[in-house]
């Protein structure tokens, strides 16, 4: 059998590439869904392609094709370089690639048991346990669960000499109940909004409580129908480890993407308030803040052994006790910020797209104490579980976000559920608001299956680790507040 | 792809399925994408992907496969999921035989310029916008699209040739082309975009002078209080407002799940009398699919009627349960979100933007909405941030940049405040005016 990927290469760089290199990408995906006692999806996905990418005259060009013979891909590696050809026709600056030794290597993520040899019949069984839970409480109008596995086998060359194959597995689920009164919508989801994932095998789903949590998860989801409405006003605030998750990936994880600090996605996702002075002298946040981004996190989602630019993973400081250090790079931005070799954050999601700058795992580290502690040292604030909606400005300054569920803390304990949580704030002035972050026992690594950047776009995961936290002073029930 | 082209994949992959009931669809075609920031092309890049997805029936019980290699084994192992998934899965009630053979209505959305156009021709029209900017002492970033087919952003893949076993063939090849520019100084920003299925139709000049206007308009910008205001939202902020407005309510299993404001209201007025709002693939600045993800021809529909609530968008399983037709909005089959809209309209009146500043006396320019989220579904309350001009209106004229918002607004409530609209354009895949509210709540300011 021919070798693809070397065909690709050595065609380009007979045509005139200074650099390439080519991704041959299989990757297998299993989609299930159950809804209110059905099955709403049942899909079994695989995709190979080969994605080249060159660099002629110092400026890019990439072409994609799913023609996997030898003449398919001599082609597609024929129109990277005269796409990059015509790139370098607007080109102020050639591209500099920070240097990299070349790889050759074989790695997978781990997998005891291969989700995709997992009869079909247990995945559903599953899903309408965990239906016939949510179903089973009176008032429950939607239940919805899901399951998703995804494999990645990918095998990147490069011009310079790199031959590395990595195979990463992907499990993971999650459930919702809707519960619907007059104009009223609530929700409740388990474990997670959008589902809870790992890179390890169908071993994971058996760690999760799925079904036992149900009943809880239904039962929630209608009271909430009955709860009062979150006050509006200045709340001590503190966020459970999900909800602050997509907070650390919104207003930490995105600014901190050099390719959007240098205006490369000024066009779509926005630019950024860390501009490059803020680096090293910038209060981020509280001491209490410390942010570490982390590619060999065990089992997270952007957990590899090399990123797709063939540069090993890291792990580093983006916040360390409040200040703010560092950003998330890549071979040909790393001398932007002087730094004389990639962070390795280059990733793309499919063969179809070109590699960019994507977040890795990025966790806020666990302080001390429990959720009760917590609860204990506050005396008049809000507890927000689990996301609904979010947003945030194109500099990462002004977010909102929702929250499926609150409790109203006085003197220390729980006193009312609220439904229609918001909150609102500036990022370093909540990040510096921050005075306690809980201990690791409560520290979780939370799931993010749905991150969208790029023109085209494109959807990536990662894994923000995260404890429960307290904030002070947050304007809170923005939306209902006239 | 041509139609015979696909005619040939999709007899190969069901060449042995006889006395099964099956569908079986192609997706994709070419998407290409030339990228620039910083006055500088930064990304350029072209896809070509063809994918093909099996669906086999066992009487209620159904199982999907999909994949993209088309050699006969790939098919053959495609074949052989779908049926074996079809086999173990439960039976699904309410599933339906799959449609009979359609008729479709011819639509016009295909240019051959457009798919033939190369990467030297869109680095000349990026060029020409990078030139302008630069020109101006601003910085260009934005991108320049062509494709055809049916692949959409992240990856997603409409259909682009269907078969079934009831005879059952339709196919549909379109082309897009779409020109954005940001002009940026600063935290200082304008942005001008346009699409079209002719790539003639766009002129990267005109557009990034009015990104550069936008931008030098944005300096020093004042900070003002939130609170209600007059507004005047640009095409592109209503397209996209109404996109998610669309997205949770205007689909009948939305209605029929009690999660959508037009739930229990058809035949009442929930909008404004100036309000219409139709989904219509054959409007002449659409020239959309003509039929759905199982092959049902996609009819135009009225949903609110000056206001009156006509009724959503049906698929076949939504539409059996209300005792009506499918209006051909459906997603493949089965799936959990139900029919949705795809070629929304928004009807419009006549003039320009600028019309629309002249009849305010105090108020807000909002050129584009950004990162919007639902805040309550039942009142479609938004939350997002103005972006990338944000302009004081004073006397019916233009009065300085004004620091950008978020806001938290109900669309419903919105869209019974209009008080004048401009004539319509097509802008993020949306027919629509610019329009003029009279009270849009700004409730807190951001930094810039």
């Amino acid at each position: 059998m021919s070798d693809l990927a070397r065909i690709a290469l050595d065609t380009a760089v007979r045509r005139g590439a200074g650099y390439c290199d080519a991704r041959l990408v299989d990757q297998k995906r299993e989609d299930l869904t159950v809804k209110d006692g059905h099955v709403a999806s049942l899909e079994q996905t695989e995709s190979r392609g080969l994605g080249v990418r060159v660099l002629v005259d110092g400026a890019w060009g990439y072409a994609a094709t799913d023609e996997l013979t030898d003449d398919g891909v001599a082609a597609c590696a024929a129109r990277a370089v005269e796409i990059g050809r015509a790139s370098a026709s607007v080109l102020a600056k050639p591209v500099r690639l920070a240097p990299e030794p070349p790889q050759t290597v074989v790695w997978a993520s781990p997998c005891a048991i291969d989700p995709f040899e997992v009869p079909l019949t247990r995945k559903l069984d599953l899903l309408f346990a965990v239906d016939a839970g949510l179903r089973g409480v009176r008032g429950v109008t939607i239940a919805e669960s899901n399951l998703t596995f995804v494999r990645k086998r990918q095998r990147f060359v490069s011009s310079e000499g790199s031959d590395i194959d990595q195979t990463i597995t992907r499990s993971g689920g999650g459930y919702a109940a809707t519960a619907v009164s007059g104009n009223d919508v609530q929700r409740r989801s388990f474990p997670q909004a959008e589902g809870f994932h790992q890179t390890r095998g169908w071993e994971f789903i058996e760690t999760v409580p799925w079904v036992a949590e149900a009943p809880r998860i239904g039962e929630e989801a209608v009271a909430l129908l009955r709860a009062d409405q979150c006050p509006a006003g200045e709340f001590d605030v503190i966020l459970e480890g999900s909800q602050l998750a997509l907070q650390i990936h919104e207003s930490v994880g995105h600014p901190t993407e050099l390719d959007r600090v240098l205006g490369m996605e000024a066009n779509y996702a926005g630019t950024s308030f860390l501009t490059l002075d803020k680096k090293g002298s910038l209060r981020f946040g509280s001491p209490k803040v410390n942010l570490v981004a982390d590619a060999t996190l065990p089992n997270g989602l952007a957990t590899f052994a090399f990123d797709d630019e063939g540069v090993a993973a890291q792990r580093w400081h983006i916040v360390r006790k409040g200040m703010f250090e560092g950003y998330l790079t890549s071979r040909e931005l790393a001398h932007r910020v002087d730094d004389d070799r990639s962070r390795g954050c280059v990733r793309s999601d499919g063969w179809h797209h070109i590699p960019m700058i994507r977040m890795v795992n990025l966790s806020l580290m666990p302080d001390a104490g429990s959720l009760e502690d917590v609860f204990g040292d506050t005396a008049h604030g809000i507890y927000m579980e689990t996301n609904r909606s979010w947003s945030i400005d194109q500099l990462r300054y002004n977010f909102q976000f929702k929250t499926e569920i609150a409790w109203e803390i006085k003197r220390g304990k729980r006193v009312r559920m609220l439904k229609n949580p918001t909150y609102q704030g500036i990022t370093p002035i909540f990040w510096n608001s921050c005075d306690f972050v809980c201990g690791e026992a409560e520290w979780r690594p939370w799931s993010i299956v749905n991150c969208g950047k790029g023109q085209p776009g494109q959807v990536a995961e990662m894994t923000h680790g995260a404890a429960p936290a307290r904030f002070r002073g947050v304007m809170v029930g923005a939306g209902y507040d006239d | 792809m041509t139609s015979a082209d696909a005619q040939a994949i999709l007899e190969r992959a069901v060449a042995s399925l006889d006395g099964r009931e099956f569908e079986a669809v192609l997706g994709g075609g070419i998407s290409e994408l030339t990228r620039f920031a910083n006055n500088e092309i930064t990304q350029n890049v072209s896809e070509r992907r063809t994918v093909l997805s099996i669906r086999v029936a066992r009487g209620l019980r159904t199982g999907r496969a999909t994949g993209n290699d088309l050699s006969p084994d790939g098919i053959a192992r495609l074949r052989a999921q779908a049926d074996a998934a079809a086999a173990l899965s439960p039976e699904i009630p309410d599933l339906l035989p799959v449609p009979e053979r359609q008729a479709y209505r011819a639509v016009s959305g295909a240019d051959s310029d457009t798919s033939a156009l190369g990467p030297e021709a869109r680095a000349r029209e990026v060029s020409r916008a990078v030139t302008r900017c630069r020109a101006a002492g601003v910085e260009a970033a934005g991108i320049y699209e062509t494709g055809c087919g049916t692949i959409g952003d992240y990856g997603t893949l409409g259909p682009l040739a269907i078969a079934n076993s009831k005879g059952l063939y339709a196919y549909h090849q379109g082309t897009d082309a779409s020109f954005r520019i940001s002009a940026l100084d600063g935290t200082a920003s304008g942005w001008a975009g346009a699409e079209s299925h002719r790539a003639s139709d766009i002129d990267g000049e005109v557009l990034a002078d009015r990104a550069i206007q936008k931008c030098i308009g944005s300096r020093s910008p004042a900070v003002w209080k939130p609170g209600n205001y007059t507004v005047v939202l640009e095409p592109a902020a209503v397209a996209d407002l109404l996109q998610d407005m669309a997205w949770i309510s205007f689909g009948a299993l939305a209605v029929q799940e009690g999660r959508s404001f037009l739930t229990g209201r058809l035949g009442s007025r929930v909008l404004g009398e100036n309000i219409t709002i139709r989904d219509d693939a054959y409007h002449p600045l659409h020239q959309g699919c003509p039929f759905d993800a199982e092959g049902v021809p996609t009819r135009p529909v009225t949903i609110v009627e000056a206001g009156i609530a006509k009724g959503p968008v049906y698929d076949r399983q939504t539409a059996a349960k209300d005792g009506l037709e499918s209006t051909g909005h459906g997603l493949q089959v089965p799936n959990p979100i139900g029919p949705l809209t795809s070629n929304l309209v928004l009807e419009g009146g006549k003039g320009s933007v600028d019309d629309l500043v002249k009849g305010v006396e105090r108020g807000l320019l909002v050129t584009r909405v950004w990162y919007t989220n639902v805040v309550d579904p039942m009142t479609v309350t938004l939350t997002g941030m103005t972006r990338d001009g944000l302009f004081a209106i004073q006397d019916g004229k233009l009065a300085g940049a004004v620091r950008n918002f978020r806001f938290n607004q109900s669309i419903v409530r919105m869209l019974t405040e209009v008080e004048a609209m401009s004539a319509v354009q097509r802008i993020e895949g949306v027919v629509c005016p610019g329009l003029r509210v009279r009270s849009f709540q700004m409730s807190s300011a951001t930094e810039f």
